[in-house]
């Protein structure tokens, strides 16, 4: 089978599992306790209201016409509106994707490149001092508990040095001025950045350096590492042309999944640090029970996943010539 | 090498100037700086329930009347004056005084007939049941409006007149827009509007999503430079400044910075003490109009027993919760309203339990159950009247008494109600009554309270609470007790019934103030609620750059303090 022939293969794939994750997702909501009434607690609102605004959102109907109301929906590119911001979730989606994109995709591929290039030289010290050293220290920052971590660095650089911002994105005495350019919002951006950037690396970088340096460690035992070695190659040239190009395979995979999970954000760091992104929208519109923008973004994960899985594996075909679909 | 040190020279310089810019940008002259726990979802003041749009909205939108900080009366805000009542046609009659919306047109009569009336014919959820014994809205004149109802409703000066007046030029358009589609109501919800034209001292200039909500002072609202009650209002500063914080660490610790000048959300007590060394903060407690309580459901034994009810309040030692886990920032709550509610409060006898101490409490919730008909395999009180474990509790059918939950929310959304649970627990497990505190998300847990009506007691809270107590009416009357009704206990008492039917249309203040401590004396003996405690309201604000907060029940965050902060120095 060719690369074209498994590509329509794991499209239809993809379909029929987009379609099952759009059901499940559908009666995961609506079986779950509460609803987005019931949150409302004013004594002002009257069980009137209450089956009224139910009425008018259509949550009164049976479950099975209101998921066929849904699907009609979402076939035409109507993913609804957000029961507490009154906007279409698309649009509210869109406003804070980007943030969420910015920060973790930026994260990862820091984390990776970083990441590959330690464990790289690690596994070629294997043993010495500085394979203990990285290998430690990937082991201790990996394992950290990622708010604390945020809060001693926001307690450290942005409370007692004041280098950073405490939070947000942006900051309002730039953007508000009216002599501020593009280059210094940008700057500004750049500057709310650095902090949680730096949080997400110090988790994160580990899990690379540790799955690179396994990986590197198993390759370096192969026949043509020997080989490489035999015709008197240099050792750098065998470390980054012939040994860290084949272990670089399962942190290509990694790397795959974590940008495309990259887009839910982290409700963690985006709720310390106040990033305005998508994973605080998922937080506030799950815990608030707010269907159709929880759903709408658990979608856009699970579609961007699902293409990322079928993007890794066209890209192992390309990286590695013995792997053919 | 000279080179290098200017190369090292412009990149240290760099690096400073990256790090330090933002202090040397946009320094606006008076901005107050607010932090909130949360951005604010909408401005449409149709849609917005979450506490943050509805803080902003309050300084964008204003009613006819509000409350004076300090006697919590009505008074004329845009209204010119009291209402007129005229009992024979059984209407009010409400003069407005001369006043601006934000973009310079006139307030008039127009603008508030119009407000009733899409509330009325859009059944306007939150709002509607204040304004649905309206008959008919008569604009007099342009200053005049006349407000005609169907029966005399006591609610209506407090409640109704107290809805916040939206300019009918802007929402007029809207609605003959909406009123076209299948779903009008909806389609008024998720109309999309981000600067509203208003009436308050504030009006939105810019609204960053997930960063700030910039308000500027509106150089048109109708206090500005008058006296009102003895106050002069203002705005005296330029401007409001929302920003957003995902934990309260991170905004307290911008408190302290100088980040923001306050904190728009009740400080926990964990934090005090560390406020309280810092010179530039300054904290202010004030009461709560709110309600944390123990409900249990009346549907089904042994809860339908008031004995039963009677002996759990007395073992609830709501001292010891208050200092123990409030840590002495709250009060006890011994009636259903909140003692900060003045005129409407009324302790009319002890509390339950009230000095004694544990033992005592479990003697005397021993005698009460044991008068009862209710037995023991190991009674808690023994043959020589001293406390032991009691052990096999039976109801006074002989019944065994079945284990029981107490839900509460969890302890990452409300420790203290969560703690409160166990501990009660522990108290009632003391007399053999085999209850467990149980913590669950609170979706679910209000979901098996309002809507399903599996439980068998909670403790749970109203966060806010009218001034005027008729939510007493809706929490208890036996029409309420209905899916998604407020009488969550199911409660019936037809002498209650009859008196909030009655409270509700005594137009008579002092006559309406007897039949709601006659209310609140039934709840007292009924206890279908055991009121628990009322935490303080603890807010921090800065000292450094402005002055001139205003303590009032519910807080600082007033209309009031808004109009009369003033910078330090001007």
């Amino acid at each position: 089978m060719d690369i074209w022939h498994f590509t329509v293969r794991r499209l239809i794939q993809i379909i029929i599992i987009f379609f099952v994750i759009f059901t499940v997702l559908f009666l995961l909501f609506r079986l779950a306790p509460g609803d987005p009434i019931s949150r409302i607690i004013d004594p002002d609102m009257t069980p009137e209201d209450a089956t009224r605004l139910m009425a008018q959102m259509g949550l009164d109907k049976p479950l099975w016409m209101q998921y066929l109301y849904y699907l009609k929906n979402v076939l035409s590119g109507n993913f609804g509106h957000s029961f507490y911001y009154g906007k279409p979730v698309i649009e509210i989606i869109s406003d804070r994707l980007p943030n969420t994109v910015l920060l973790f995709t930026t994260s990862v591929i820091l984390s990776a490149i970083v990441g590959v290039f330690l464990g790289k030289i690690a596994s070629w010290n294997k043993g010495k001092r500085t394979d203990t050293f990285m290998t430690m220290g990937a082991l201790v920052t990996h394992t950290l508990f990622l708010p604390w971590m945020a809060l001693i660095l926001i307690w450290i650089f942005s409370y007692k040095f004041s280098w950073f911002p405490i939070n947000g994105m942006i900051s309002e005495d730039v953007w508000l001025d009216p002599s501020s350019g593009v280059v210094r919002k940008g700057l500004d951006v750049l500057h709310h950045m650095i902090l949680p950037l730096s949080t997400l690396f110090l988790i994160y970088f580990g899990s690379y350096l540790l799955l690179m340096r396994s990986s590197m460690l198993e390759t370096l035992k192969e026949d043509y590492i020997l080989t490489a070695r035999a015709k008197g190659l240099k050792e750098k040239t065998i470390r980054n042309h012939h040994a860290a190009p084949n272990a670089a395979l399962p942190v290509v995979t990694s790397v795959g999944l974590s940008l495309a999970f990259s887009i839910n954000g982290g409700a963690l760091t985006e709720t310390v640090f106040t990033w305005p992104g998508i994973g605080r929208e998922l937080v506030f519109s799950v815990s608030n029970n707010d269907y159709p923008l929880a759903q709408a973004s658990f979608l856009l994960i699970a579609a961007v996943v699902l293409f990322s899985n079928l993007l890794v594996d066209i890209l192992y075909a390309y990286l590695d010539p013995r792997i053919r679909y | 090498m000279k080179a290098r040190t200017i190369k090292r020279f412009l990149i240290q310089a760099a690096l400073t100037v990256f790090l330090l810019y933002p202090g040397i940008g946009f320094c606006g002259s008076h901005f107050l700086k607010i932090g909130l726990s949360d951005e604010p979802k909408t401005l449409n003041i149709w849609l917005a329930s979450d506490r943050w749009s509805l803080r902003v909205l309050s300084q964008i939108y204003q009613p006819l009347f509000t409350r004076d900080p300090e006697s919590m009366e009505m008074i004329p805000w845009l209204a010119a004056q009291d209402p007129v009542y005229d009992e024979a046609s059984i209407s009010y009659t409400v003069t407005l005084r001369e006043s601006k919306w934000s973009d310079g047109s006139e307030i008039t009569a127009e603008d508030v007939a119009f407000t009733g009336n899409i509330i009325r014919d859009l059944k306007i959820p939150r709002h509607f049941s204040k304004w649905d014994f309206i008959k008919k809205i008569e604009v007099v004149d342009k200053k005049t409006v006349r407000f005609y109802l169907e029966e005399p409703m006591a609610i209506f000066a407090d409640r109704t007149l107290t809805t916040p007046i939206v300019c009918k030029k802007e929402w007029e358009k809207i609605y003959q827009e909406i009123k076209k589609t299948d779903k009008p109501l909806v389609a008024l919800l998720n109309y999309n509007i981000e600067k509203p034209v208003g009436n308050g001292p504030f009006t939105v200039r810019e609204w960053k999503k997930g960063a700030y909500l910039f308000l500027e002072k509106n150089k048109h609202f109708f206090g500005l430079g008058q006296t009102i009650e003895g106050r002069v209002l203002g705005p005296f500063i330029d401007g409001v400044i929302y920003k957003f914080f995902g934990t309260s660490d991170t905004a307290i610790l911008s408190l302290k910075k100088g980040d923001i000048d306050m904190f728009w959300w009740a400080i926990q007590a964990g934090y005090l003490d560390d406020l309280k060394t810092d010179k530039n903060i300054q904290l202010h407690f004030n009461d709560r109009s709110a309600m944390y309580y123990m409900g249990f459901n009346l549907r089904k034994p042994p809860f339908n027993d008031v004995n039963f009810r009677r002996a759990v309040a007395i073992l609830i030692d709501k001292g010891f919760i208050i200092s123990r886990i409030l840590q002495d920032q709250g009060v006890k709550m011994d009636s259903v309203v909140p003692p900060g509610n003045k005129f409407w409060y009324s302790k009319q006898a002890p509390d339950y339990g009230e000095g004694l101490t544990q033992d005592e409490r479990i003697k005397r919730a021993f005698q009460v159950l044991k008068d009862s008909g209710y037995s023991w395999e190991v009674p808690p009180v023994d043959g020589s009247g001293k406390v032991v474990k009691g052990k096999g509790v039976r109801l006074p059918n002989g019944q065994p008494m079945g284990s029981f939950s107490i839900l509460t929310p969890p302890s990452d959304y409300d420790p203290q109600r969560a703690m409160t649970g166990l501990i009660i627990q522990e108290w009632l497990r003391a007399m053999g009554i085999p209850a467990s505190g149980k913590p669950m998300a609170f979706d679910a847990l209000v979901d098996q309270v309002k809507v399903n009506r599996d439980f068998d007691a909670f403790i749970l809270a109203y966060g806010q609470l009218s001034i005027d107590p008729d939510w007493i009416r809706n929490f208890f009357h036996s029409k309420n007790d209905k899916v998604r009704g407020e009488n969550q206990a199911g409660y019936r008492n037809p002498d209650f019934d009859r008196i909030s039917d009655q409270s509700a249309r005594m137009i008579d203040k002092n006559a309406r103030r007897k039949l709601i401590c006659d209310m609140q004396a039934i709840i007292k003996k009924d206890l279908p609620y055991i009121p628990l405690y009322l935490p303080k309201m603890i807010e921090a604000v800065r000292t450094d750059r402005f002055a001139g907060w205003v303590d009032a029940l519910e807080g600082i965050g007033s209309i009031w303090s808004f109009c009369m902060l003033k910078p330090i120095g001007k």
